[in-house]
């Protein structure tokens, strides 16, 4: 700031610094696999990230700051000694009270957490007078109306498992069954709850190079030119699939057309016919629950969810394409398979 | 993945793998863990991780899915994924009770400007010196310096990584820049 070369220039340097500085990392595939393993590992109530979708609403609300801060609490407190000035009066009304049950191992240094939560359960009762009597009388009136709600809860409950999904009675009530390009669409009745939770692999899925893939399996292998080179490849079930992986978007490519390897349920809204280059296609709109069926037959896999899907067939390989958001560009890069 | 280079563009892809993520489709979030792995470990790296840098990114990335519902769509995930990469970094410092060193090796790479191998050589030097008056820089300085330079990130991501207001970061850029002046001067005498 003394002259008006200099800031530039040190800045320039420190860039240019920063760039020359190398530092030691694992192949980021690699800490992609560590990750999503240590993610497998945990039980699963605490793998969902979905408990916490309240909070999501209420950092919609919010400013980016808070809720950034809010969504980064897992050790919200630990900003604090970096900037003792600064940090904690922003921290605090982040409200990391209440993202605070979504991790309850966030461990010790998030111990400022419990102060913002207590003094908002304090404050529903004033001045500290016990107010348990008044409160517990207003209780004890209606224990008859509890009961009678939970059993209407109850009953609502088992009607709803009756009719849908839990007998098989509603799952089996399907229109239509397509068998096309090594896929099984069940179409129509009622496709039942979207599977959630985490997606098992394929089996034997091994993370593999592009030219490994083209090694090791006997079908030609596509890549799309729209797409680029994938940033993750896999071979599944003895060379059965090769699946590459974009950003949101995924692009399976399995051997043979006479059997059935994916089976998809699908209800409303109903798969639309398309054309790929000279060829017919599928398009499936909505999400669905795709299982896949293991070449050597046994269990399918447990079912996933998948969303908008292309499925073609090219020569004897049959293709899907899952993620694109339309038809339009879902067929634009369908086309670009070299 | 090169046909994305706009930020816009890598947010809308962000954002699909988020969507997908939180449909609990761990591919699409290995996916998200693979693009931001190298800036991670930077990140990790020179706010003080040193050689833990792998475990405190791979704690992040755990966190950071089980906190993927908390995230606000419409914000970019690189800073609030850096958040949380910086305050790992600094809980594992804290627990350690030893300074957050900036860890980080000059590669052998010639630096651009020079075009003689004795150029080089004091070209070399120069870096070394400027590095080494920035790990001396005080924490409060170094990390925002840190960020802005070596990490690439904008004054109002740099707030949200460090947590302190965009002012803030603006004042202790310029004070520690002041003091990296005046020790490259220093040396120049």
């Amino acid at each position: 700031m003394t002259s008006p070369d200099e800031p530039d220039d040190l800045e320039s340097r420190l860039l240019a610094l920063g760039e020359s500085l190398d530092v030691p990392a694992p192949p980021p595939t690699d800490v992609a696999a560590a990750v999503r393993a240590r993610l497998e590992a945990l039980p699963s109530p605490q793998r969902h990230p979905l408990p916490t979708s309240t909070d999501s609403d209420a950092g919609g609300t919010a400013s980016p700051e808070a809720a950034s801060s809010d969504a980064a609490s897992p050790g919200a407190g630990s900003a604090d000694p970096v900037v003792p000035d600064a940090a904690s009066p922003e921290a605090d009304p982040s409200g990391s009270g209440d993202s605070e049950p979504s991790d309850p191992d966030a461990s010790g240094p998030a111990s400022p957490a419990p102060g913002p939560s207590r003094p908002a359960r304090g404050s529903r009762r004033p001045r500290g007078f016990p107010p348990a009597p008044v409160r517990r009388a207003g209780r004890t009136a209606r224990p008859g109306a509890r009961v009678r709600r939970r059993v209407v809860v109850a009953v609502v409950a088992v009607m709803v498992a009756l009719f849908f999904g839990a007998t098989p009675v509603g799952r089996a009530a399907v229109a239509e069954i397509l068998r096309f390009a090594g896929i099984e669409l069940r179409i129509g009745g009622d496709p039942g709850p979207l599977p959630s939770g985490v997606p098992s692999p394929l089996p034997g899925e091994e993370r593999v190079t592009l030219q490994q893939a083209r090694e090791r399996v006997v079908f030609p292998v596509g890549v799309p030119a729209a797409l680029g080179e994938p940033q993750d490849v896999r071979v599944s079930d003895g060379g059965r699939v090769v699946s590459m992986l974009w950003p949101g978007v995924r692009l399976d490519q399995y051997d043979g057309t006479l059997d059935v390897v994916f089976r998809k349920e699908l209800g409303e809204p109903w798969p639309e016919d398309a054309v790929v280059g000279n060829s017919h296609a599928w398009w499936i709109p909505a999400k669905h629950a795709l299982t896949y069926r293991p070449r050597a037959g046994g269990p399918e896999v447990e079912s996933r969810l998948s969303g908008s899907t292309l499925i073609w067939q090219r020569g004897q390989v049959g293709l899907r394409l899952e993620g694109p958001a339309d038809l339009a560009r879902a067929r634009e890069i369908a086309e670009s398979v070299r | 993945m090169k046909s994305v280079r706009t930020s816009e563009g890598v947010q809308t892809d962000d954002d699909e793998a988020i969507a997908r993520s939180l449909a609990g489709d761990l591919s699409a979030y290995e996916v998200l863990v693979t693009r931001y792995s190298m800036l991670a470990h930077r990140t990790a790296a020179m706010l003080g991780a040193g050689d833990e840098a792998e475990d405190v990114v791979q704690e992040a990335f755990v966190k950071a899915y089980r906190h993927l519902a908390g995230f606000r769509r419409d914000a970019p995930f690189r800073p609030w994924l850096l958040r949380i990469v910086a305050n790992e970094t600094h809980n594992l410092t804290r627990s350690r009770g030893r300074r957050a060193d900036l860890a980080g090796k000059l590669t052998d790479l010639d630096p651009p400007e020079a075009e003689g191998p004795e150029e080089a050589a004091v070209a070399t030097d120069r870096r070394t010196r400027l590095l080494e008056a920035v790990r001396t820089l005080p924490e409060r300085e170094r990390h925002p310096v840190v960020c802005r330079y070596f990490l690439q990130l904008s004054e109002a991501e740099t707030a949200q990584v460090l947590g302190i207001p965009v002012g803030t970061v603006k004042s202790r850029t310029s004070r520690g820049l002041a003091r990296l002046r005046e020790e490259v001067d220093r040396d120049l005498t």
